[in-house]
């Protein structure tokens, strides 16, 4: 009785073991795979090379004058008062998304100067600047 | 004069929780047969105090006094009565005061349900709900008392705010609140029962109702937000992975997975330090969230005060008492052995096991996303979020195995079991989900390769839960749970699989063509309403056999300034039409997005019928004790 | 032993994690919408408190050089708390321009002559526009403008801290 006892509990540490292994595996590969990094245009400007398979996102200021609209798609630029990017989405915007107010944008970068987004993140009130955002131009 | 009354009831409060914490710990260690009068009577002393601290708090916010910094900060004499009220939780000050109430109430009612318990089981329960307790009145009176004032008296408020004026915004929190803090409960029993060494069956039948009643708080908290992230935000959804989201969701994942592991407890007396683990790790993960949520240190689109004083408190408040269970289990471990039973690898035991196993799995996976950007920020300094794709690529591939046990594992006997050899009518199930699912999946181009498994398990189980309403195996509580949570998880992977949406920028009188649909913008009628600017949209969407028309409206208020959009979205049995738009700039062009949802309603309505499943269990366990 | 040897190493994983978290309460996360570089519109007329004469906001400010901007209330607890470093600044001969917010004047007037006036000029902002267009979220509020540009280079939210004083000061100094 005591044998079967035994073989059961060590069967049992056995599988837990091999799940969790298991689980820190995909867990850490999928984060590879679908982590978002954040990146102002300046950052862009310095990258040496240019993945045109990751996903990432870009804050900064919508410039003035920038908005240009057609059926589809809409165009901006992305500033950080140092260095520019030109935007193009095609989807909803948020409210508040206007010439002069901080924005961020999530897409995969073309070239180092165009990013085709598919997302622009929303925001709740005026007060509420994507900390993202703050950093971004603080830092420059 | 509410403000002094709230104040001073406060500091009553607290040394109420003083007297309490040293005079039950001197009790614990006397042997007494009989509680103390004194101890409950204090309790309640206590309870009314925060109370009429409450009542106090609801009162200033009511008759807009704003010589009260959290009214004078967060109401506005024009805002509507009910958002007046709900504004008094609505904010972090008051929220914690609500959170503070919460605590006590449940301790005063476990104190009058539990008489039949051992006396030093109570007295240490008592014990650490009051370091609880006091914990949470510090943390208030230094860092976030809602009655601060200001001199001179302002005459109008600050906080006029229309975003945060919706229905279900306002029952949201408290409600979310009653499970979050159920499961303190649930954490000073389980300490108590450790020490006391009365964790076994008759502990897990008493305990089972707290933790029924938190979760049943937590899945309708849970439910009601992201009907608020549906209706209200109009991002067209109902669960975006926020962190906010996911901070009430690893509780209650842990919840879950406690919930049918009491049950072993109860039944076969087993698994008791899984338990006590289970029960630790939930407190945690609910008071965590209170700390992630309230902190500011979560980069998310809900954002709260954010004063780092606070944060700290929380954080160290919240080590200090898991770094407090950790010891006490470690050092009573002994009185915790179960005595070994046999158990056999075929048994309900094993099937819950494995539920166990999934949810944690599941919840590994949501602390890791949620706060790994954390982590990462401050080891490397890069700022990395974590999108939607990380949980469906852990997620939705571990729901075929979860959904294949979910099946036939609940229906398993206690301690050994035969795998059946061939039952029929599950076979003609089986056959009949596969033909369902072709006649699903035959209209859709997207064939991706999970979604074929996924459709026909979620319907088997489905099925099956159904076919189980009726055998005698179960209890109908769990009957309907099951059943809920099946057609929940079937009405997602649905709701997932055939969902479209249409973005595009269109001028007054233009029309566009969508799948089989033409979208038309008839017109965009401007007036002035009360203390806002009204931009109401007419579109109509045709196709051969039907049409409907939509009215989305965009608001814009001047104070403070904002700009809301309001989708308008037509509900039917079988599916949602949602639109909203919204403004660009000045040359004609509006932003429009449409979504056609299908089974939406159903996502709502199984996720109360799960809710109703536990409410039946708990209200039939309260029937049998009278 | 073995049990010894579990229980410290959780005891050990769990402080870790508290200094991590602890760690990133202090990874600076702001909120505000400063509108840094941003221009000012000067196009606007203002009140001032003690005499009720209306001007424009531009004759304040100093076109050649940097100039303070103060957003105060006489209800404002914090207000009071930094009046002391505004009346710093005055005997440091840097004048400092108040915007009194959404305030009863007779109350303003109170305020003033009971701490002193650290202000060279002050104007009201009854409805609490005024501040809007300075970018301000809040009271205190201390704002350095560039009067050339008319762009905001330096904002302190909340109340001024003797180290701000100190870097207004050196502010003023490196441009003159």
């Amino acid at each position: 009785m005591y044998g079967k006892k035994v073989k059961f509990r060590a069967l049992f540490i056995f599988l837990i073991l091999i799940s969790i292994i298991l689980s820190i595996f995909l867990v850490t590969k999928s984060l590879e795979e679908n982590v978002v990094y954040f990146k102002s245009p300046t950052d862009i400007k310095n990258f040496t090379e240019v993945k045109n398979t990751e996903k990432i996102r870009v804050g900064g200021m919508v410039k003035k004058n920038s908005i240009k609209i057609n059926d589809k798609e809409i165009f901006f630029i992305i500033t950080d008062f140092k260095n520019e990017l030109l935007v193009n989405f095609t989807g909803s915007v948020p409210n508040l998304f206007e010439e002069g107010k901080g924005v961020v944008a999530e897409g995969i970068l073309k070239d180092k100067s165009f990013l085709n987004a598919d997302k622009i993140l929303a925001k709740h009130d005026e007060n509420y600047m994507p900390p993202e955002v703050s950093e971004a131009l603080k830092n420059n | 004069m509410s403000n002094y009354f709230g104040n001073y009831s406060l500091y009553i409060a607290l040394i109420a929780s003083i007297y309490l914490i040293i005079k039950s710990y001197i009790d614990t260690n006397i042997n007494i047969k009989n509680l103390n009068k004194n101890l409950v009577l204090i309790t309640s002393v206590q309870t009314v105090m925060i109370i009429i601290s409450f009542i106090s708090l609801v009162v200033a916010f009511i008759i807009s006094d704003f010589s009260n910094e959290t009214v004078f900060n967060n109401s506005h004499t024009l805002k509507p009565l009910f958002y007046k009220i709900s504004g008094s939780w609505g904010n972090h000050e008051g929220s914690l005061l609500l959170w503070l109430l919460v605590l006590s109430v449940f301790l005063y009612i476990f104190l009058l349900k539990s008489s039949s318990q051992n006396i030093k089981y109570r007295l240490l329960t008592l014990l650490f709900q009051q370091i609880i307790i006091s914990g949470f009145l510090i943390f208030i009176l230094l860092t976030s008392n809602p009655f601060n004032t200001v001199f001179p008296i302002p005459s109008e408020g600050l906080g006029l705010n229309p975003i945060l004026q919706d229905p279900a915004l306002a029952i949201h929190p408290p409600i979310l609140y009653f499970g979050y803090v159920g499961t303190s409960i649930i954490f000073s029993t389980s300490l108590a029962a450790v020490v006391a060494g009365n964790i076994g069956d008759s502990w897990a039948k008493h305990i089972k109702s707290w933790v029924l009643v938190s979760w049943i708080f937590l899945t309708i908290g849970i439910l009601l937000g992201s009907i608020w992230a549906y209706y209200e935000l109009g991002w067209g959804g109902f669960w975006f992975w926020d962190p906010v989201e996911n901070v009430s969701l690893m509780p209650w994942f842990c919840l879950t997975a406690l919930l049918h592991t009491v049950i072993v407890l109860e039944k076969r007396n087993l698994f008791k330090e899984w338990t006590i683990i289970l029960s630790i790790t939930t407190f945690s993960l609910s008071m965590s969230g209170t700390f992630l949520v309230r902190s500011g240190i979560l980069n998310s689109i809900h954002t709260f005060a954010n004063d780092p004083s606070r944060g700290i408190f929380i954080l160290s408040f919240l080590f200090v008492l898991v770094i407090m269970s950790v010891t006490i289990f470690f050092f009573n471990q002994k009185k915790l052995t179960s005595t070994i039973k046999n158990s056999f690898i075929i048994s309900k035991e094993t099937a819950i096991l494995v539920n166990n196993w999934f949810m944690m799995f599941f919840l590994s996976v949501v602390l890791v996303g949620t706060i790994y950007p954390i982590f990462l920020e401050v080891l490397n300094g890069s700022k990395i979020s974590v999108g939607p794709p990380f949980y469906h690529n852990l997620l939705i591939p571990f729901l075929i195995p979860f959904l294949v046990f979910m099946s036939f594992g609940p229906s398993l006997k206690w301690i050994k079991d035969k795998l059946k050899k061939f039952e029929y009518n599950l076979l003609i199930i089986f056959l009949a989900s596969i033909l369902i699912s072709y006649f699903i999946l035959i209209n859709t181009e997207k064939k991706f390769l999970l979604s074929v498994p996924l459709i026909i398990l979620s319907f088997y189980l489905l099925l099956v839960t159904i076919n189980d309403f009726f055998n005698k195996k179960s209890s109908l509580s769990q009957k309907i749970s099951h059943f809920g949570f099946s057609l929940l998880i079937t009405s997602i992977l649905l709701n997932g699989l055939f969902s479209n949406e249409f973005n595009a920028n269109m001028k007054v009188g233009e029309e566009r063509k969508f799948n089989d649909k033409v979208i038309k913008l008839n017109s965009v009628n401007v007036r002035d309403i009360d203390n806002y600017k009204s931009l109401k949209a007419n579109f109509e969407i045709k196709n051969q056999n039907s049409f409907i028309q939509l009215s989305p409206e965009v608001r814009i208020y001047q104070q403070p300034f904002t700009i809301t959009s309001e989708a308008d979205i037509k509900t039917t049995l079988f599916s949602d039409n949602f639109l909203v738009f919204n403004i660009l700039k000045d040359d004609g062009y509006y932003n429009v997005r449409y979504q056609y949802k299908p089974v939406m309603i159903w996502i709502w309505i199984s996720t109360i019928l799960i809710s109703i499943g536990g409410l039946l269990s708990l209200i039939k366990k309260n029937e049998k004790k009278y | 032993m073995k049990k010894n040897i579990k229980f410290i190493s959780l005891l050990l994983s769990l402080i870790i994690v508290f200094i991590i978290l602890l760690k990133g309460l202090n990874v600076s996360k702001d909120y505000s919408n400063e509108k840094l570089n941003s221009k000012i519109d000067f196009s606007f007329k203002v009140k001032k408190l003690f005499n009720d004469e209306v001007i424009n906001i531009e004759d304040l400010f100093n076109q050649e050089d940097l100039s303070v901007v103060n957003i105060w209330a006489s209800w404002c607890v914090p207000c009071k708390d930094e009046h002391p470093n505004l009346m710093q600044l005055k005997d440091m001969n840097i004048k400092v321009v108040g915007i009194n917010y959404k305030d009863n004047p007779k109350n303003a007037k109170n305020f003033l002559n009971l701490l002193g006036n650290p202000y060279s000029e002050i104007i009201t902002d009854k409805d609490g526009t005024k501040s809007i267009e300075f970018g301000a979220i809040g009271v205190p509020e201390t704002i350095v403008i560039n009067g050339k540009t008319k762009s905001i280079i330096k904002k302190f939210i909340g109340p001024l801290s003797n180290e701000n004083i100190i870097e207004i000061k050196s502010l003023i100094n490196e441009k003159t």
